[in-house]
């Protein structure tokens, strides 16, 4: 039971692959993703359920395991994915209409992307997660170039080289650890495994663990987009297919960022917080002074979300440097208030594009007037990734804050939030720009095509809205997952 | 010093001296020529610790690594090697007798940093790890400094190569299925990276990435 | 005289005699690689003969620096042979014999020839003189880090001593320090004597030729001292990397008889290793004048890499 549970949302998106395989992408399979997706969602649930009344699930050996944060990931991993799978539809349709890449490709990848983030997700040890979050960007290289564009490629390369050694780096720091662990007289089967490894980090050498743990945070930080490894994502954010955006940014950084969680545990354990905190803290810092900067001078929207992605996980990482249980709870808060508005964001940009014919915020003017619905929608969602009230990112950044100040790291997190408000007033201003700005006297020989190129119909807006409306819910009362986020929080503790 | 942990040693050597040799050549075909020739080194490094703990296990590792990473990946990148000569490196970041120098830098950084996994255990193996680390170093050098595609893949793979030495000679190698499962992953990242060079060629005519000029801020 | 006084005239002797026909043997296996006859294996010493007979010639305005380099890069050479253990461990300069006043020496002899090609004040000296003294500069930092290497493992840079420490171990040649230090070593020797790819010795062409360029204004016996101070230094480089790398043969002490066998021994792997050097040199092209410290870098790279290895391997 326990096994099946914990293999469920990994054997789902593996079989609706399967199915693509053989049957390519046609109307009845166009759904198939969507159900993958939901089924992930529903054996999420149903995980959440037996962890939080329960005790953490281990299965075929410890090789894979499910506590409450991993459940909780899983929750944000089925939930982006579902609305993403359902927004798919619609995209590959528009593509097909311009002559665009080939469905069946585009299913089996998105399907094995969510199967390795399920693995990610689920692994319970060092060794399997690692080699999930590799098999993601072995995947999502071609759906990247999807586009088969010379800038997609040109993205897709950059994604694949940089990622790619950012995640040998991060081998090598659990090969370190694993050297240490076996030192410490674990046997080969647990030195891999971060709950024995916790358990047993007093017998860690502490220099090997050091040197361990600053390459695994940063190994595993270039795939959570965090400074310095970071120059793929806004890239591969900006070529890549919409819906798989939204996956990339809202939930494989996430993924991503969990493994440093793990990592940080063990780190705490072995060597007191201060060496994680002090390295997280510095690169938490570097990402939003990146993103805040380069989203000043921002000409591309789907690049300008792509820095914000930057922006919210720099400031995961600081919420991550504090480590108290008020600031992982805030944080695991802001990782699914942040996917689920990212998704609905670059779902909204993808229609954008289609509708205009470009991604440059100037070319994109008085949205408001022109499409009232689609520039309403993005705009709520952009005002959810600014942080405002009543979405959920609002409380969450405000805990960060608040754990901030109460660990006494006021001045790290001042400066964190003044980058942010740097971002914040970026974002805004863009955004203002595209939705309200005078169209521009020069354009108007471009504005002189058919502005209603394409008619969103319900199956577009569904997805939209329900993300929408999800991260509202959550900011206005996190009840459902409360138990489970304390839990999850404990156990980052 | 016994006679196992002489040839040790001159595995270990053997293994560093093709990657100086990587970083020297500006031949992409000679290059792949000494990525055989390390991975046959990286192999003995691995039978080796296999008589020497009696593991008999670490030969079909051995096996498996000579065959991945001496036969296979030199292979595929070879292949991708289109009959022109644009695959020499001519324009590197810093020319080569630069980034030799540099990795004289480099390997004193990698013993140094290496100290504390010596220190952990005083065997043979153990002295030999910043070996590993210096190849590691020396790949993320060939990665940032050189400008053609299949430079860059080579690269990659110098510091796969470089990890896997460290993981046989800290702990005679991570839990078989980990490794199974990296290798895979390694195999299909450098597909994918072919064929991304391969679409590169016809859509840049060239696989030089300074045309990659499109993606700025 | 002392036997170990004997052994080092015995090894200068060897030398002097030896090395054109070392050059000799070179250049025949070269032009039979290529389709060619080419000269005997005598020929070099008939050359010599032939110049040492005509009258010697100075150009105009030349002093003591075009004279005496000739002289000075043969005694060099004869000195380095007298030091390094080509036969026996038992030499006759003792202390003397040490890697660093080989190197030392051997410098020395390039550093006279190019002062001797600027003393000649022709377009070609100096700029051959510029060139030898710039592959040198990048040449040294090399030997003296390989050198370093080799002497951290017996705590000596005296050369019998690194030598007989190396001869009484059994396997230890194939350390990676030795392996390494022998690369670095082995380039920067193709390097010292001039050979390809660094240098062509057979080429007069303007743009490339380097050692040639310098000693462009000699003739008569001047010529035959510079030919033979480049074959003694070409033999005597051979012979000490040999000793360093493959001391196989040489004595550790001055029986006549093992001496016998140390002879056989050095002119057997002499003559390989310069049979290696011009096979290969049939298959390989001059690398570009600016390419050359990148081959002298990775020389350098492999010598540090060779001092490390000693440290932290052994």
């Amino acid at each position: 039971m326990d096994l099946l549970l914990l293999l469920l949302p990994i054997a789902a998106p593996l079989l609706a692959a399967l199915g693509y395989a053989l049957a390519g992408w046609r109307r009845p399979t166009a759904h198939l993703g969507t159900a993958a997706a939901a089924v992930i969602l529903g054996g999420a649930i149903a995980l959440a359920v037996r962890v939080t009344r329960d005790a953490p699930l281990d299965a075929l050996g410890g090789w894979l395991h499910a506590d409450a944060l991993s459940a909780f990931l899983l929750l944000v991993v089925g939930a982006v994915a579902t609305l993403a799978c359902a927004a798919s539809p619609g995209y590959l349709a528009a593509e097909h209409a311009h002559g665009g890449g080939s469905g069946r490709r585009y299913g089996v990848l998105v399907q094995f992307f969510l199967a390795a983030m399920c693995l990610g997700a689920l692994a319970g040890n060092l060794g399997v997660a690692w080699i999930a979050i590799e098999a993601t960007t072995i995947v999502t290289a071609f759906l990247v170039g999807f586009g088969h564009t010379r800038a997609a490629v040109e993205a897709a390369w950059k994604y694949t080289v940089v990622c790619s050694v950012g995640i040998a780096l991060a081998l090598l720091g659990i090969v370190v650890l694993y050297d240490a662990a076996r030192h410490a007289g674990l046997s080969e089967a647990t030195a891999l495994n971060p709950r024995v490894l916790t358990a047993h980090a007093g017998a860690l050498d502490p220099a090997v663990t050091r040197m361990a743990t600053a390459f695994m945070i940063l190994g595993f930080g270039a795939k959570a987009g965090l400074a310095p490894l970071h120059a793929w994502l806004p890239d591969a954010h900006s070529q890549a297919p919409a819906p798989v955006s939204a996956l990339m940014s809202g939930v494989l950084l996430a993924v991503a960022f969990v493994q440093i969680l793990r990592v940080k545990q063990i780190a705490d354990a072995a060597l007191g917080p201060a060496f994680a905190r002090t390295l997280l803290l510095i690169t938490g810092l570097a990402t939003l002074a990146v993103a805040a900067l380069l989203l000043l001078a921002q000409r591309d929207y789907k690049r300008m979300l792509a820095y914000s992605s930057m922006e919210h996980m720099g400031l995961i990482a600081v919420a991550a440097a504090i480590g108290t249980r008020l600031a992982l709870a805030a944080l695991l808060l802001h990782i699914a208030g942040h996917g689920l508005a990212k998704t609905v964001a670059f779902t909204a940009s993808g229609h954008l594009l289609r509708a205009e014919h470009t991604t440059r915020i100037d070319q994109v003017r008085a949205l408001a007037i022109r499409r009232p619905a689609l520039g309403g929608v993005l705009a709520a969602a952009i005002l959810a990734l600014l942080g405002l009230p009543p979405f959920s990112l609002f409380a969450s950044e405000l805990g960060i804050a608040r754990a901030g100040f109460a660990a006494h790291l006021g001045v790290p997190v001042t400066a964190a939030f003044l980058l942010a408000l740097l971002a914040f007033a970026a974002l805004a201003r863009h955004t203002a720009g595209m939705l309200l700005g005078d169209e521009d006297p020069g354009a108007s020989g471009g504005a002189t095509q058919p502005v209603a190129a394409a008619r969103l119909g319900p199956a577009a807006w569904g997805p939209l809205v329900t993300g929408l409306v999800t991260v509202a819910a959550l900011g206005v009362t996190a009840w459902p997952v409360t138990t489970l986020l304390g839990l999850a929080a404990q156990g980052g503790r | 010093m016994s006679n196992r942990a002489e040839l040790l040693d001159l595995a270990a050597g053997l293994f560093l001296l093709c990657a100086v040799a990587i970083l020297w050549r500006r031949d992409v075909r000679a290059q792949t020529a000494w990525l055989s020739g390390q991975g046959i080194a990286l192999a003995a490094i691995a039978a080796i610790l296999g008589a020497q703990d009696a593991r008999p296990d670490l030969y079909g590792v051995a096996a498996g690594v000579a065959l991945l990473r001496a036969a296979l990946l030199p292979t595929l990148v070879r292949r991708a090697i289109a009959a022109r000569a644009e695959d020499r490196e001519s324009a590197p970041l810093i020319n080569v007798g630069a980034s030799l120098l540099a990795a004289v830098a480099l390997v004193l950084l990698a013993y140094t940093v290496a100290q504390p996994l010596v220190r952990l255990e005083d065997t043979p193996a153990a002295r030999a790890l910043p070996v590993g680390l210096s190849v590691v170093l020396i790949g993320l050098l060939i990665l940032v400094t050189r400008r053609k595609a299949l430079s860059q893949i080579v690269g990659f793979l110098l510091l796969d190569n470089g990890i896997t030495a460290v993981a046989f000679l800290a702990a005679a190698g991570v839990p078989l299925l980990v490794e199974f499962g990296v290798s895979f992953d390694l195999l299909l990242a450098v597909l994918v990276l072919r064929v991304l060079t391969a679409r590169m060629r016809n859509l840049f005519g060239g696989s030089d990435l300074d045309e990659m000029r499109e993606l700025r801020d | 005289m002392s036997a170990p006084v004997l052994v080092s005239l015995a090894q200068v002797l060897l030398v002097l005699l030896g090395a054109p026909l070392l050059v000799g043997a070179m250049r025949r296996l070269r032009a039979r690689m290529e389709g060619r006859t080419g000269g005997g294996v005598l020929q070099p010493w008939r050359d010599l003969l032939k110049l040492l007979r005509k009258a010697p010639l100075h150009p105009q305005g030349t002093g003591a620096a075009f004279r005496f380099a000739p002289l000075l890069g043969v005694a060099c050479s004869g000195v380095a042979a007298a030091a390094i253990p080509l036969l026996s461990t038992r030499t006759g300069l003792g202390a003397g014999a040490d890697l660093i006043a080989v190197v030392a020496l051997l410098t020395l002899a390039t550093a006279a020839l190019a002062l001797a090609g600027l003393d000649t004040a022709t377009a070609f000296g100096g700029m051959g003189a510029s060139r030898e003294m710039t592959i040198t500069a990048l040449a040294e930092p090399a030997v003296l880090t390989a050198v370093c290497a080799l002497a951290a493992k017996v705590g000596s840079t005296n050369l019998p001593a690194i030598v007989a420490a190396t001869l009484s171990h059994g396997a230890r040649p194939a350390s990676p320090a030795n392996l390494l230090a022998a690369v670095a070593l082995a380039v920067v020797v193709l390097a010292e004597t001039g050979r390809l790819p660094v240098d062509n010795p057979s080429t007069h062409l303007e743009l490339t030729m380097v050692h040639e360029a310098m000693v462009l204004e000699y003739s008569g016996p001047d010529l035959a001292m510079v030919e033979l101070g480049a074959a003694m230094r070409l033999t005597v480089l051979l012979g000490l990397w040999s000793a360093l790398f493959a001391p196989w043969g040489i004595t550790t002490t001055a029986d006549p008889a093992r001496l016998l066998l140390g002879l056989a021994a050095f002119a057997g792997k002499t003559l390989l290793l310069g049979c290696l050097i011009a096979a290969g040199e049939v298959f390989m092209a001059k690398v570009r004048l600016f390419r050359v410290p990148e081959l002298l870098a990775g020389s350098f790279l492999l010598a540090v890499l060779a001092v490390s290895a000693s440290f932290f391997l052994a």
